[in-house]
């Protein structure tokens, strides 16, 4: 039904910023360790802005190539949370012809 | 013979509309790259008898619709997707959208999340100079993906009026671009059914049927008097001849009438130490929006529908507006107190009218009213500081816990205050 897990774990992350490029991409995270594993994000999804109250949260949803991440970068706490993985075996095996 | 003003519309098209179709499902797809090109589709709380609000073009192409249950839709294709509403992400890519479409006109009309009007009338010799509207609308497509992300995809119509406008940006989905003028006007029509016209639905398919109009071309040719006095019985026919000729009757802004919450129960009950909390946090939503548009009401309406499929409502025009959560409530808990309590109720909700602009910023004589003023006031500071409801009326706490925020489909109205931001 819904193939995403949710986690809400505190996370390292190595993350880049760019001096230019489209707004979509100026920062994004690069690496993530989690778990003891080291994860190279290639893509990014999405990164759009939230708020928790007056406290700035940037969203990212990244993926691996394989799996999706939703990574929070708290712009107050500077903390990155994972928040959630999609795992990409558990999305079916649905091509479109 | 029709006069001139009932001729087809010559003028240039210079109305541009941009419609995000299967919005929720494509930005999921953006965000979750696993998801590309699958069936998906996204629902407002998970559950095994939801329903489907937004379907992916893929799922489309499977014959699964929106308003469609989980169940069904999994016995279509049983790799389907559901995932829940991520309000944030829809609002950011209403923003993206707005802030691409107010770089080419001031005049910029946000209809839904999901689709806007860009009235470029006065624009084409300065802002846009130079530029045909097909460029525009191919720059705005190639924007939405540079800024947002390289899955978006944007229908756009462009016509001479708001209404061929979005029926252009329906011709061809997914990622069209098409233009209705007077020079293809006719021929599009021949190309499509009655209930193809956004605004046509079955009941009025069969008021223009009962006056032997079968399709888009014959509706055309009708006189707006036919129209008027035989098939709309209002001026409403004359409206739909105007539209269906490409002149412009739609550019009207809507007043606000009313506001409210209403609330389906995950399980119907009778039970007042678990409706009357969540009829309070629908008070104080209610109230949130009252202050945020604000205006204050006089009238008020409280509802329920019962399990047994029967539906009751209390109303009544008080005396003196209100706004407050404290006033609201007790109003509505005074009307509410009359249903006939031994009924499982179903759903429910309240409707705030004669709605006036706000008169809470003059001090009032009597003390009373200025505490509730000032209570009121620090209230929605402290909430807007800290996120909604950290401060709430302790009634209302499982409220808070059971209810929860759907996306609105509809007006924008509760979106301006983003529009703003863009």
């Amino acid at each position: 039904m819904d193939p995403t897990a949710h986690i809400n774990e505190r996370v390292d992350v190595i993350a880049v910023f760019r001096k230019g490029g489209g707004i979509a991409s100026l920062c994004m995270p690069a690496k993530m360790y989690f778990r003891g594993q080291e994860i190279l994000l290639i893509e990014l999804g999405l990164r759009h802005p939230t708020v928790a109250g007056k406290r700035m949260i940037h969203i990212f949803d990244m993926t691996d190539g394989s799996n999706d991440y939703r990574l929070e970068f708290d712009a107050e706490g500077l903390t990155w949370t994972l928040v959630a993985i999609l795992e990409g075996s558990r999305v079916g095996s649905y091509v479109r012809h | 013979m029709w006069g001139h003003m009932y001729a087809i519309n010559r003028e240039d098209a210079q109305i541009l509309f941009c419609d995000l179709n299967s919005a929720f499902a494509m930005a999921e797809q953006q965000a979750h790259p696993s998801l590309r090109g699958r069936p998906i589709g996204v629902t407002n709380r998970l559950s095994k008898h939801c329903c489907v609000i937004a379907a992916s073009y893929e799922a489309k192409a499977l014959g699964i619709k929106v308003g469609m249950r989980l169940d069904e839709a999994q016995q279509l294709c049983p790799d389907f997707i559901m995932l829940e509403t991520d309000p944030p992400k829809y609002h950011h890519m209403y923003k993206s959208l707005a802030r691409i479409m107010k770089t080419y006109s001031p005049n910029v009309y946000m209809k839904s999340i999901d689709e806007g009007v860009i009235d470029l009338h006065g624009t084409m010799d300065t802002i846009n100079k130079g530029r045909s509207m097909e460029a525009i609308g191919y720059e705005i497509k190639q924007r939405l993906r540079q800024e947002v992300g390289s899955w978006m995809k944007v229908n756009i119509g462009i016509a001479p009026n708001r209404f061929l406008a979005k029926q252009a940006a329906s011709w061809h989905k997914p990622d069209g671009l098409d233009r209705i003028d007077h020079r293809n006007l006719a021929e599009y029509y021949k190309g499509i059914a009655l209930t193809d016209l956004s605004g046509i639905a079955k009941h009025y398919e069969a008021r223009l049927n009962a006056a032997n109009i079968f399709t888009p071309t014959e509706f055309l040719e009708a006189s707006p008097d036919f129209l008027k006095r035989f098939v709309f019985h209002s001026v409403i026919g004359e409206d739909w001849a105007q539209r269906l000729r490409g002149f412009e009757v739609d550019n009207v802004p809507t007043r606000l009438g009313n506001v409210g919450r209403q609330w389906v129960l995950k399980k119907p009950s009778n039970d007042e130490s678990f409706i009357l909390p969540c009829f309070h946090y629908l008070c104080e939503t209610t109230g949130k929006k009252l202050r945020y548009q604000n205006v204050d009401a006089r009238g008020l309406m409280v509802w329920a529908r019962f399990q047994t499929g029967d539906q009751w409502y209390q109303r009544r025009m008080f005396k003196s507006t209100f706004y407050t959560d404290q006033d609201l409530y007790a109003r509505a808990l005074y009307l509410f107190s009359q249903r006939p309590k031994h009924m499982i109720i179903q759903s429910m909700g309240l409707t705030c009218y004669e709605l006036t602009p706000s008169t809470r910023n003059q001090v009032s004589l009597l003390d009373a009213v200025n505490r509730d003023e000032w209570l009121t006031t620090a209230v929605d500071e402290i909430n807007d500081m800290y996120g909604t409801f950290k401060i709430f009326s302790a009634n209302a706490l499982l409220g808070t816990k059971t209810v929860q925020q759907k996306i609105p489909f509809g007006g924008t109205k509760y979106f301006e205050l983003l529009l703003k931001q863009a």
